[in-house]
């Protein structure tokens, strides 16, 4: 027995050895900007995205029925089958509303990216990433959509991130939110550069600002078109709070983003096909005008 | 105690099936109700499992298929979870004798105590890929809510376990 302990301490090490060592070379070459997926994942992703996409759909029957029948079973017998059909009739009304208040913002999605040169792509929030230190969105588009790795994505109220992971039908976006991710930014009214980074929660900060660029709270922050990510001139978000210490040559910027994420419900995702080249010096012009009105305004 | 093979393979099956549950629940349910900030870490609480009470040269290879299952689901991916599960391993070995799950209190206390040596290990890890430490206190305070409730429900997790990997009763399992 003592031999048999003594072999299995020895497997153990042994495992351990070679798991931790497999671990750091993960480590190593993980990467938090962009990451291809095995098959196995994509796989697993295909078979379990649905389930959490159904979550969502379980949600709205479970408030539905909440909201129409639940609160109905006292009513008296002679009443029930009006009430029933009133309910019944209110929960069609409110189907219908329903259906056009997402037409309305699909609609607006649509229109909101005219000025920018790519194909367009429709997607829903699925899920958010199962850990809290990484802002990750599921949507429900993939590269059997048209998706690519990279793409940006928005929604009318501003830049969401861009794809980080790519699945067959679903696909996982790196927000802004995150730490990971790094947005080329520019000031609209100082023209002021910086790079914008996700923090802890739901704000970020702009980093890499001289601190003698004269800022302001409530400035708009527009993406800066560099980095061959972001399309130049997509609302990023306002200035909230800056913070200038007495040493270093640099200011602390928060930003807050013009996208609220707690109500994120669809996205636009900007797919590359070959047409921004060429009219991207066409439109720039027209995209920065739209947010230095908007700022104006 | 002795665990057969079949019992780990079984196990493992189970317990992925659990572990895609709360997955489930920690990354749609708890969003569809608008809980964007709160997202509990149930793999850690698993692995955390296995290293108190499963003796098995199988061991890392089970934390590598757990924390592979979980990066379905989350960026973070398999690496720093499974680096983290076998260092918090190897030092459950040498106080294994002072550890106690008899009550509750003793199972949340411990539980805390190693879930804050994790997340220490994944904030290093995470601030080292970042190439930024400054993120290290702002990683290691957004865990504290979460590891929190982790540890609260660690004693009725662990029971479940105990079920899955037919523990109950044991302190630990051995596994040839």
């Amino acid at each position: 027995m003592k031999n048999l302990n003594l072999d299995a301490s020895r497997w153990t090490l042994v495992n351990n050895l070679i798991v931790g060592l497999i671990s750091l070379y993960g480590i190593a070459s993980h990467n938090y900007q962009v990451t291809e997926i095995s098959v196995f994942q994509k796989l697993m992703i295909e078979i379990l995205a649905p389930l959490q996409r159904g979550t969502l759909s379980l949600k709205e029957s479970v408030a539905y029925t909440v909201d129409h029948y639940v609160t109905i079973v006292n009513t008296s017998k002679k009443n029930e089958e009006l009430k029933k059909e009133v309910n019944a009739l209110q929960g069609e009304i409110f189907s219908l509303k329903e259906v056009r208040r997402e037409n309305e913002r699909l609609k607006q999605l649509l229109e909101f990216g005219k000025a920018i040169a790519r194909k367009k792509v429709l997607a829903q929030i699925v899920s958010w990433d199962s850990s809290n230190e990484f802002k990750v969105l599921r949507i429900n588009k993939g590269e059997s959509h048209g998706l690519k790795l990279m793409s940006p994505v928005i929604t009318t109220t501003g830049l969401v991130g861009y794809i980080y992971r790519l699945g067959a039908n679903y696909s996982d976006i790196l927000t802004i939110l995150d730490q990971n991710n790094r947005v080329d930014s520019l000031v609209v009214r100082t023209r002021t550069h910086g790079i914008v980074e996700g923090e802890s929660g739901f704000t970020c900060h702009m980093k890499y600002v001289n601190r003698t660029e004269k800022l302001e709270i409530d400035d708009v922050v527009i993406t800066a078109g560099l980095g061959e990510i972001y399309p130049k001139g997509i609302k990023v978000g306002t200035i909230t709070h800056i913070d200038k210490e007495n040493f270093g040559i640099t200011q602390k910027v928060e930003v807050r983003p013009s996208v609220d994420f707690h109500k994120l419900e669809e996205v636009v995702v900007l797919v590359d096909d070959g047409r921004q080249k060429k009219l991207m010096s066409e439109e720039l012009p027209k995209v920065e005008e739209t947010a230095k009105n908007e700022e104006e305004q | 105690m002795r665990i057969s093979l079949q019992d780990i393979i079984l196990g493992s099956l189970k317990t992925i099936l659990l572990l895609i549950f709360v997955e489930v629940f920690s990354s749609a349910v708890l969003p569809a109700l608008g809980i964007l900030d709160f997202k509990p870490a149930f793999n850690v609480l698993i692995i955390l499992y296995l290293a108190f009470k499963f003796e098995a040269p199988a061991l890392p290879f089970l934390i590598f298929l757990f924390q592979y299952v979980h990066s379905v689901f989350s960026i973070e991916g398999w690496a720093t979870g499974t680096l983290a599960g076998i260092l918090v391993s190897l030092s459950v070995k040498y106080v294994k004798d002072m550890l106690n799950f008899s009550t509750a209190i003793s199972t949340i206390i411990v539980v805390q105590i190693f879930q804050i040596a994790w997340f220490i290990i994944v904030a290093i890890i995470l601030s080292l890929k970042l190439g930024d430490f400054s993120y290290f206190f702002g990683i290691f305070i957004k865990y504290l809510p979460e590891s929190v409730f982790i540890s609260l429900v660690s004693h009725l997790f662990f029971k479940l376990l105990d079920r899955i990997w037919k523990l109950e009763g044991q302190s630990s399992g051995v596994a040839y």
